[in-house]
């Protein structure tokens, strides 16, 4: 097994491959690198109800085949959860991945311990969200939903008497609801970041729903899919060429989406820039809850944003914000939870990638996709002969 | 030059920026004292903070300046290759291309925010440099960001 191999594998216990999505491949993969003490923790999603799902901390390999099936939840912040240097195995979305590698350079996560279990993400919908739209848009009573399915462009959601509601995705979202604005402009759709890199993207022919297909990143990836089909809790099989090039396609789509999305989105602001943000930033209530789900912030308590501004403050703008921005130009990884946990809607992730896309575009730097210093702290001395 | 920024110095009802003006301790604010010494005259506009070294500057202190009521913010340093600390007015390079973004997109004029490199024999240069700066401000008027009841 080398890196950049391809494979199709899934779960061979027969309950974890009917429970779990594409064939349960990643529940036993996490469940075997626990079972075989690979790792002593494993870090899942436990369904709330049917829009959401918390992450929890389990070694108990029986609670992470119970988690089998596909849930979305917020980005992971692993070092809220971890103590520095644990072994640990992640399922992780493109966005959970680069948080984990962002704050794995700032000395929160130890990346040599940490296994990220990376899943193809085509976004995700927010809760309350979701519950506003089931009402407006499809005249639903949200607690009667069964299930939820994308299907050829269309979100569909199966009700508790078996009847399928379906609604195109680019007419909910033209109405503002649908996934997550964050999630529209990200481009990151397959985690290639991540150690492993999961999906049903490319599995074809009869393996079609039946099993992931597998991109090995690293040798950490490599180790974690050894030991699970040395305990026998997994099979695989190469992924052909066929597969390969129809997941690329998907990947290509889903990019060129995305790229339409920031165009719509970010579009230049018109009129006065100060305005735009002194109005956007007025309401703020200075609870602070952006920076405590930022997983790109690994200030603390003696945090500049904070410790520089105070509430009493008559300035035009905030300080905390002024600082927030220039923080995040260089490592925001437009996750969007503060907009998420803002209780005044202020448009955070949106005004963030304001700031942050030109930079990031001018340096060549994409934070969490590999171990680089991000440009305000990594002066290259020796390259600019000083 | 020098004679028109005298006669506006003295007693003309003109708008008088305000700049809040950051050298280095080893060669701008130098620069400062060898334009005292050498007596090139400069308009009373620029409030010098003394930092160890232009890497010093933090984003914090510029972007506070300008809350405060600055209109005008003007960071200095060694030549690049004088530094004291080998590198510092380098990263401060970094910084300040961060910065200009920043004022750019938050829709202050980019006029506003400026680095300039001024070693401690350049007196004349270091006179040169604010009187350019405060004709800069005096053009772009008063920062939208001042404070209400700040002059």
């Amino acid at each position: 097994m080398d890196i950049g191999d391809c494979y199709v594998g899934w779960a061979t216990d027969e309950d974890i491959r009917t429970r779990g999505a594409s064939g349960g491949l990643v529940t036993a993969m996490l469940a075997a690198a626990l079972e075989k003490g690979l790792v002593e923790a494993v870090v899942v999603l436990k369904k709330l109800g049917e829009f959401e799902a918390v992450p929890i901390v389990t070694s108990d390999p029986e609670e992470v085949k119970a988690t089998a099936g596909s849930m979305h939840s917020v980005p992971i912040v692993l070092s809220r959860y971890l103590e520095y240097g644990t072994k640990v195995a992640l399922p992780a979305k493109p966005c959970d991945a680069r948080s984990t590698i962002e704050q794995s350079k700032r000395g929160q996560v130890d990346i040599d311990t940490t296994y990220i279990v990376g899943l193809n993400c085509g976004g995700t919908m927010h809760p309350a969200g979701t519950r506003d739209m089931l009402d407006v848009m499809y005249k639903l009573d949200p607690e009667d939903i069964k299930g939820e399915e994308i299907d050829k462009g269309k979100l569909i959601f199966e009700t508790k008497d078996g009847e399928e509601h379906a609604i195109k995705i680019d007419e909910l979202e033209e109405e503002g609801y649908g996934r997550r604005e964050s999630c529209q402009y990200c481009a990151v759709n397959i985690p290639r970041m991540a150690d492993i890199a999961c999906g049903n993207w490319g599995v074809i022919g009869d393996l079609a729903g039946k099993g992931t297909f597998v991109e090995i990143n690293t040798d950490k990836g490599i180790a974690i899919l050894e030991n699970a089909i040395d305990a026998g809790a997994v099979e695989i099989t190469p992924a052909d060429d066929k597969g390969k090039a129809i997941r690329e396609k998907v990947d290509g789509a889903m990019m060129k989406v995305a790229a339409a999305a920031d165009e719509k989105y970010l579009s230049p602001i018109e009129g006065s820039h100060l305005d735009y943000y002194m109005n956007a930033l007025s309401d703020c209530i200075n609870c602070g809850a952006c920076k405590t789900v930022c997983p790109v912030c690994a200030c603390g308590e003696g945090a500049k944003c904070t410790e520089f501004s105070s509430a009493s403050d008559t300035y035009k703008m905030s300080l905390f914000h002024l600082v927030r921005f220039v923080h995040l130009m260089d490592s925001c990884i437009g996750c969007g939870q503060c907009t998420d946990v803002c209780p005044v809607d202020i448009p955070l992730t949106h005004i963030y990638r304001r700031f942050a896309e030109p930079m990031q575009e001018e340096f060549e730097y994409k934070p969490g996709m590999d171990m680089t210093t991000p440009p305000f702290f990594g002066v290259d001395l020796i390259e600019e002969g000083h | 030059m020098a004679e028109a920024t005298a006669a506006e110095t003295t007693g003309t009802d003109e708008w008088q920026p305000k700049i809040v003006m950051f050298c280095c301790n080893w060669c701008s604010y130098g620069g400062a004292d060898s334009a005292g010494m050498g007596r090139f005259q400069q308009p009373p506009t620029v409030r010098v903070i003394r930092v160890m070294c232009s890497g010093r500057m933090d984003p914090v202190f510029i972007l506070n300046a300008f809350l405060e009521g600055a209109d005008g913010v003007l960071f200095s340093g060694c030549h690049i290759g004088d530094c004291h600390y080998v590198n510092g007015n380098y990263k401060a390079t970094i910084k300040y291309k961060f910065l200009k973004a920043m004022v750019n997109e938050l829709g202050l004029e980019d006029e506003r925010l400026k680095l300039d490199w001024i070693s401690a024999s350049e007196g004349e240069r270091y006179a040169e440099v604010v009187t350019e700066f405060t004709e800069q401000i005096k053009k772009v008027g008063p920062s939208p960001l001042k404070p209400e009841g700040v002059v």
